[in-house]
């Protein structure tokens, strides 16, 4: 009997047999789907189409340090250089051809949700243009406040979320099988549950995980949802945060755990491990941020299942009001036991960061907890002022070492 | 109070609107709704008994806006935030806010934190327009932001009270339309400036008053042919400061088409008058030009660029691009190698609403018109 394989083990596993599947789809029959990160892609994977995030390909890219040289070729191209660091680098490895990975395969549609931002759309239609490519937009208005407005929200959700269907079937020339989609949701719910309860492992003190094992651990839930695969795989992961929970064993040792941050904002994908062990030298562990959180879903399977896609996908932080998102980081603060926080303005993500401000003034009022704000690039290295970031690091835990000190 | 300007006082007015609000607050006892660029149907607000400003933002310096909104973020949305935050806000008991772009899909929720004291608003107006869930959606939304309106205002309002606005409202998008139909012929007529100040005064004071002054501008317009004049189109979402007319009035450069949200695109909004008035204002809706910030085919931007180009015998095309609008940004190169590869001469200016020196833009703007004539382009 084969040894039952580790998290980082599956994840690979699974990871490549996808990659090889999307390389493969048109001899398999199968379309290609390229979608936003936040899409309802429980619909592809019952309808039998490979989803492929050009988002995930940049990250790689990104974090491999590859971004000021991407970011160049797509200026040279006539794009500015305010444009989200992710569509830059895309824009031009699809001239370049430079990759760390094996690159991704081309679509043969798109499918753009702008509930993580309207970007990704303009983005897609670039890339469109150039294959002369349909694009279908799920339109999702913001998660605004008023209860009649929010079923109105998912009233429209559900009839493009129909039109979506339509449209794969147009495209695929198969219909619909929604038997089919119950199943997938199931393992979607049962993958979303779990996704979170490794999240949640962060209330642990000392934590079990960082953020940085949330941004290496969450990629499955971004691309296999909907599978049996994904559930397994969040099951395994579980199992070993809680082995580690139970021995003890944290990111940092127990007594050097000092300060829990809550982080806002996408990461700075190519100071990754830079960052951690910066702060992991003040004692601080960075246990969480909504972005993480994005996936955590919670499907009601007893609803019909266009109306909790559509329920759960509107509703996502990045469109949601600032408001709500307060509440939502709040929660966080409250379960995690944070006493610290790092507010990123991301020159990249325009619909996350342009909240920031109002956020920050709003959680420290709330908190009491003073905040770190500094601004910078997820991917563009031209954008990170390396002393200043460090220098600014680390007068924060002077600050918070002189707070604890008051209060001690 | 608008109801027998000159072109002048047009120009003066549009470039400072605000103290004739005031006052005209002050003597009607009527409230002012603002709200910023695009789709937030007016014609609503206007059936309230409420006056529907649209907010272009303002020259004085940036004082609080720049803490709420980084430098990255367009300089429109901070402008407008300026303006209400530092200079204008006691005049504006509500607004209603669209949602069209990254940078404005929090803008109401940052309105809505720093005016507690108002009513704040969102216009959720559909990101894409080519299913028919579109439709059904700005319906719901005409009539949620009406029935917001009657929780705040305590009044309900009749499809009469609507079919008045319509009417208003289309009448002075005629008006707007005749006059620039003389100023397309006769560019000596009246300036390009002159003719834009009314089309954004227009989005900014009662119609009922202004349309007054319009028509008798309209009528006592001179057709005047005028000599070395160069027709061309201007192209994009708006363009500020005003003083970039100037600049075309000083080259006799005359506007003979755009797709501006302060020209075509406002005109182009006409609604039906023989229609339920919900329903007429949501075909409204897909009947409008091209605009950026919806998911719209840019081939649908260059098909209607090229189509103006042809029928006005233009002999370029000006783009106007407001700098950090992400949207215009993805659709420019795209648009520029059409335009080009169908030969058409073509500039584009990059303006910030805050922008005092324009040296630069009428050096390059001359340099443009100097090699178009030359042949060179």
């Amino acid at each position: 009997m084969s040894e039952k394989l580790t998290s980082k083990q599956l994840s690979k596993k699974i990871t490549d047999e996808y990659m090889d599947e999307a390389f493969h789809a048109h001899e398999l029959g199968k379309l290609i789907g390229y979608s936003t990160a936040i899409s309802p892609v429980e619909i592809f994977v019952a309808h039998d189409i490979v989803p492929i995030y050009p988002e995930n390909h940049a990250v790689a890219n990104l974090t491999a340090k590859k971004g000021a040289e991407l970011c160049s070729i797509t200026e040279n191209m006539g794009y500015t250089s305010h444009l989200c660091a992710y569509a830059r680098s895309d824009m031009a490895y699809r001239k370049s051809g430079i990759t760390v990975t094996k690159g991704i395969p081309e679509p043969d549609f798109f499918l753009a949700c702008n509930a993580q931002c309207f970007t990704l759309t303009k983005w897609f239609q670039v890339l469109a243009r150039k294959g002369n490519l349909p694009v279908f937009v799920f339109d999702t208005p913001e998660h605004i406040m008023d209860k009649k407005a929010r079923e109105e929200i998912v009233k429209y959700c559900v009839l493009q979320l129909k039109e979506l269907i339509s449209f794969l079937e147009e495209i695929t020339k198969k219909k619909f099988d929604y038997d089919r989609l119950r199943e997938v949701m199931k393992y979607s719910a049962q993958s979303s549950i779990l996704y979170k309860k490794f999240l949640d492992m962060a209330q642990y003190k000392p934590s079990p995980i960082s953020i940085f094992d949330e941004l290496i651990g969450m990629a499955i839930a971004v691309y296999r949802r909907g599978t049996q695969e994904c559930v397994d795989y969040y099951q395994t992961l579980c199992d070993e945060i809680q082995a580690k929970v139970d021995q003890g064993i944290g990111v940092l040792p127990k007594e050097k755990e000092k300060y829990r941050l809550y982080w806002e904002n996408l990461p700075v994908w190519f100071k990754f491990s830079d960052h951690a062990k910066l702060l992991g030298s003040y004692g601080g562990v960075i246990l969480t941020s909504l972005y993480v959180h994005a996936w955590s879903f919670e499907f009601d399977l007893d609803k019909d299942p266009l109306v909790t896609l559509a329920e759960n996908y509107v509703s996502r932080f990045s469109n949601s009001t600032i408001e709500d998102r307060v509440d939502m980081a709040m929660d966080l603060f409250k379960r995690y036991s944070m006493n610290s926080m790092i507010m990123f303005m991301n020159r990249s993500c325009k619909a996350v960061s342009f909240a920031v401000p109002t956020l920050k003034d709003i959680l420290t009022k709330k908190t009491g907890i003073p905040a770190l704000v500094f601004e910078s690039d997820m991917g563009d290295q031209r954008f990170y002022a390396e002393s200043q970031v460090r220098t600014r690091i680390e007068a924060y835990f002077e600050t918070l070492d002189r707070l604890q000190a008051k209060t001690a | 109070m608008w109801d027998n300007l000159s072109l002048k006082e047009v120009v003066d007015y549009a470039k400072d609107p605000y103290p004739s609000i005031r006052q005209w607050i002050k003597d009607t006892g009527k409230k002012a709704v603002g709200s910023t660029f695009a789709d937030v149907p007016e014609e609503v607000i206007y059936a309230f008994g409420f006056l529907p400003v649209t907010l272009m933002g303002t020259n004085k310096p940036l004082k609080k806006a720049p803490s709420h909104l980084p430098d990255n973020a367009c300089s429109l949305a901070r402008s407008n935030l300026e303006l209400v935050l530092s200079y204008e806000g006691d005049l504006f008991d509500g607004f209603v806010l669209p949602q069209v772009c990254d940078t404005t899909q929090h803008l109401s929720d940052i309105w809505r934190i720093n005016f507690p004291d108002k009513y704040v608003e969102s216009y959720l107006a559909p990101r894409q327009a080519d299913r028919p869930s579109a439709r059904y959606w700005v319906k719901e939304e005409i009539e949620r932001v009406m029935a917001s309106l009657t929780k705040w205002s305590g009044k309900k309002i009749t499809d009469a009270d609507l079919n008045e606005a319509i009417k208003v409202h289309n009448e002075n998008k005629a008006l707007l339309k005749e006059i620039y139909e003389i100023k397309k012929k006769n560019p000596a007529a009246l300036t390009n400036k002159e003719f834009f100040a009314m089309m954004k005064l227009s989005q900014q004071v009662d119609k009922v008053e202004f349309n007054k002054s319009l028509r008798k501008i309209k009528d006592s317009l001179k057709t005047e042919n005028g000599k070395g004049y160069t027709d061309v189109v201007l192209v994009g979402i708006t363009c500020d400061p005003p003083e970039i007319y100037d600049l075309f009035d000083e080259i006799k450069l005359n506007i003979v088409g755009d797709t501006l949200l302060v020209g075509t695109r406002y005109i182009q909004g006409v609604v039906s008058a023989n229609a339920n008035p919900i329903d007429a204002l949501t075909e409204r809706h897909f009947k409008r030009g091209f605009f950026t910030p919806i998911h719209d085919n840019v081939y649908k931007n260059f098909e209607e660029v090229k189509a103006l180009y042809k029928e006005t015998n233009a002999k370029a095309v000006i783009y106007v691009h407001i700098e950090f609008c992400e949207s215009q940004e993805y659709d420019l190169p795209d648009l520029k190698a059409m335009i080009k590869a169908e030969g058409i001469p073509m500039h584009t200016l990059d303006t910030e609403y805050q922008t005092l020196s324009l040296s630069h833009v009428r050096t390059r703007l001359q340099a443009f018109f100097e090699s178009l004539k030359g042949g060179t382009l």
